[in-house]
């Protein structure tokens, strides 16, 4: 029967931002959709409970105008529904299809990839989340985008304010300042490329969606490009160094992908996994619906914890555990639905067949620096902010 | 309505009757089919609802469009000649006896 819904208050941001999987483990056994009221949103934890709510999009749309991610990058195809979203999701499979990341994308992004690296080699260590990780996701990311002009480090700091900004759920002043200063930003950078992108076509999203058949306006365009400034750097960039890091600290496993590296396909998978890089994102509720074992009405919001789902002890035995020989099962890492998320070939690609196997290849018996802790942070969005590591140069 | 059978990696089988104009991918869900993952639940996103037609079925399921194309070769399992993303295979009233593998792994 169904009962109200649990508010659970038993736990601070700051707790949740140093590690939340404790309180989801709690929340799946006691509370799997509940209020959280710290962070003042209905929070659903359980694999198929999310699975459900993404693919019942009438029950749970994309759509809701009070969005954190709204306020913070524009009204993007992230936040729309059915038809509406299906059109400008279409305009970007000429950048992001899996044949095009392949085809298209890999030899450019191999040339970074080891560009960087032979920039680092000689110093033998390096933190790998600022001097890798965040360099290469970046300037991919500039191809991806069509803003082959600006500087990368801008870059970055662009999608952290971005990402701080929808991920602002303490509504702290000084973060909606920084995202604003990001907005802009990136709307003068595509100011300055459009008209270049209007002349000449290419494989980049901004080009993408002002040549598709059904060309998008510049609003829509302005506020896809933010979402895949959010998306396509942290997201890659974190992915990366947690691959990394389970490498690195299960060398069993790793002894074992070296002798066979059609496994790094797997180790991505896991890495993603393991700490979901986007660990939450929201829905609205359009009608009063059972979930969970709680109701929730017509015009609550609830955001799905994938990161939770992807720790879910009905589809994953030991799930805070790094094992690439785990049972081969779906994660949520990616989304579910329509939204699934578009930069998956991508990422795929540049993270695991690239990135990640290239420091194994090139930096002669890499390890983690012992004079230095791995730090990982966050809930909303998760991973290592700092890897250093060293190797024998 | 047509029949379809469903053959998973390791023999067992399973059929069921499937309306004429929905997905092979719907009709398997609506069914609760094991290995059908579907993540992106049909917009042909995630490669993730792989099956092997039988020779027949898949000439009456027409040529696949150019991106299925280009998806396949992303599936965990490699595709083979008559390898489908059942979301993009609509049942049709000529498929009878449809036999439809599905693969051991969709991820």
């Amino acid at each position: 029967m169904a009962i109200g819904v649990r508010s659970y208050d038993e736990v601070s941001l700051a707790q949740l931002r140093a590690d939340p999987y404790p309180t989801y483990r709690t929340l799946r056994a006691e509370a799997p959709v509940a209020w959280l009221a710290p962070a003042g949103i209905h929070l659903a934890t359980r694999f198929d409970d999310i699975m459900r709510i993404e693919k019942d999009h009438e029950t749970f749309p994309a759509l809701d105008l009070r969005s954190l991610q709204i306020k913070a990058m524009g009204h993007s195809l992230m936040r729309r529904d059915g038809a509406d979203h299906g059109r400008q999701r279409r305009a970007l499979d000429p950048t992001f299809a899996p044949g095009v990341a392949k085809r298209h994308w890999q030899p450019l992004f191999e040339d970074i990839a080891n560009d960087i690296i032979e920039g680092l080699y000689e110093q033998g260590r390096a933190d790998l989340f600022s001097d890798f990780a965040a360099p290469l996701a970046s300037r991919c990311l500039m191809h991806i985008l069509g803003l082959t002009q600006i500087d990368w480090r801008d870059l970055c700091r662009w999608s952290q304010a971005l990402m701080d900004a929808t991920g602002n759920y303490g509504d702290d002043p000084a973060i909606w300042a920084r995202g604003k200063e990001a907005y802009d930003s990136i709307d003068r950078a595509i100011e300055a490329r459009v008209p270049e992108l209007q002349e000449a076509p290419d494989q980049s999203a901004i080009s993408s969606m002002l040549h598709a058949e059904d060309p998008l306006d510049m609003a829509d365009l302005r506020a896809n490009a933010k979402v895949i400034v959010g998306g396509g750097l942290n997201e890659p960039r974190d992915a990366t160094c947690t691959a990394v890091l389970g490498m690195l600290t299960n060398p069993d496993q790793l002894a074992r992908v070296r002798e066979d590296e059609t496994l790094w396909r797997i180790v991505f998978e896991e890495a993603v996994r393991w700490i979901a890089p986007i660990g939450l994102y929201p829905r609205r509720v359009a009608r009063r619906v059972e979930i969970g074992g709680a109701v929730l009405e017509g015009g609550d919001a609830i955001g799905l914890s994938v990161a939770s789902a992807c720790h879910d002890e009905d589809h994953f035995d030991d799930g805070e555990r790094f094992d690439i020989f785990r049972k081969r099962s779906p994660h949520l890492a990616f989304g579910a639905g329509p939204h699934f998320c578009l930069g998956t070939w991508i990422a795929r690609m540049q993270v695991g067949q690239i990135g990640v196997p290239a420091l194994f290849h090139r930096l002669p018996n890499l390890r983690l620096d012992p004079d230095h802790e791995p730090a990982i942070e966050g809930w909303v969005f998760r991973g290592p902010t700092s890897l250093r590591v060293v190797w024998d140069a | 309505m047509p029949k379809l059978t469903f053959v998973q990696s390791d023999g067992t089988r399973m059929e069921i009757s499937a309306e004429a104009g929905r997905s092979v991918m719907e009709a398997a869900i609506a069914n609760s089919i094991p290995g059908i993952v579907a993540e992106c639940g049909g917009s042909m996103a995630c490669a993730t609802c792989h099956v092997f037609l039988d020779d027949a079925t898949a000439e009456l399921a027409g040529p696949l469009a150019a991106d299925e194309d280009d998806m396949l070769d992303f599936s965990a399992v490699p595709r083979r000649a008559t390898s489908r993303l059942s979301c993009q295979v609509q049942v049709a009233d000529t498929f009878k006896g449809a036999v439809i593998t599905i693969p051991e792994t969709q991820v």
